[in-house]
């Protein structure tokens, strides 16, 4: 038997590539690289399989990055509205805590909440349509906004320097495809999770 | 139900599972494209087009026990439905038809 080894982080990286059937895959072309391909074919093998993995699981979710892209544009388009919440529910009147919950969460919550009717739409067209789905990935959503939101004023909340020297800082620090493609992700995650379904497993051959 | 059809890459791959038999997996069906098609096609990419003849039910895919040969991983074999034998028929059907009554220059290569 050939006892050549394929390169480790080819087959990790395989692995690791968003591929729902790896296995036979991956079993496929050690079997070619045993009988005399090269790591440059087998990279080239790997990369080809991740990418088109990719692709398929974009195909495979549109709706989830529909959700996301709608994530991220829909707060540009509706800032105004959305910022101007906290003032309309008198939040300063409430009693505390909702004082408190109209002023931190509200905001966070509506843009959690503002990109739903596409994913609403994106599952009914494909006849996936779940309301526990969706409260699912609301939920999540919410939970990870709050995070990013918090993590950043925990990171750049600089003692001594006003909101707008802050402001200007987090421009400088982070560049913009940073402050756009973390919410991205964050919508997408939730998505992901929020409507994740169990696939059937292959059947082993009898 | 909704008629569907097959892409070349499709129709290619479906007649390797269909020659190949009971040894239809990725490392054969990826030989009988190259030495009978002439193409050289990656492996994923086969893998990608068998996931979508098996969404559109052409074909129904199981694994095989693991082996030492391929660092412990199974096979995954595939077998064409009778709606997959449906379809390469009908697109056999289809292309003959397109074909009748063409007449090729002389000296087109071929």
């Amino acid at each position: 038997m050939n006892e050549r080894k394929p390169p480790r982080l080819a087959i990790w990286t395989l692995q690791h590539g968003l591929l729902r059937d790896n296995e036979a895959l991956t079993g496929d072309l050690i079997e070619r690289f045993k009988s005399g391909q090269s790591p440059v074919w087998f990279w080239k093998q790997v990369y080809i399989a991740v990418l088109l993995g990719l692709w398929t699981e974009i195909r495979r979710h549109w709706p989830h990055f529909a959700y996301a892209f709608a994530g991220i544009t829909f707060p540009q388009l509706f800032w105004k509205a959305v910022d101007g919440l906290p003032g309309a529910l008198h939040w300063w009147a409430l009693p505390w805590p909702w004082s408190q919950i109209a002023l931190e969460v509200i905001r966070k919550l509506a843009f959690a909440l503002m990109a739903l009717p596409v994913l609403a739409v994106g599952l009914t067209i494909r006849r996936e349509f779940d309301w526990r789905a969706l409260f699912r990935t609301a939920l999540l959503n919410l939970t990870l906004i709050t995070m990013y939101k918090y993590l950043l004023d925990y990171l750049l909340d600089v003692p001594g320097l006003s909101h707008q020297v802050n402001s200007h800082l987090v421009a400088f620090t982070f560049p913009s495809v940073f402050l756009v493609a973390v919410p991205f992700c964050s919508f997408l995650v939730s998505a992901w999770m929020g409507c994740r379904s169990l696939t059937p497993p292959i059947r082993r051959r009898a | 139900m909704a008629r569907a059809f097959l892409g070349e890459m499709e129709l290619l791959i479906l007649l390797a599972v269909t020659r190949l038999g009971d040894d239809a997996y990725g490392v054969p069906i990826a030989r009988e494209l190259l030495n009978l098609a002439g193409r050289d096609v990656a492996v994923g990419s086969i893998y990608a087009a068998l996931d979508r003849l098996e969404q559109k039910n052409f074909v129904t895919s199981a694994l095989g026990e693991p082996t030492a040969a391929r660092g412990g991983r199974a096979k995954r074999y595939f077998h064409v439905t009778p709606s997959g034998l449906r379809a390469i028929i009908g697109t056999r059907a289809a292309l003959t038809r397109m074909w009748n009554g063409i007449a090729l220059p002389e000296g087109a290569g071929l």
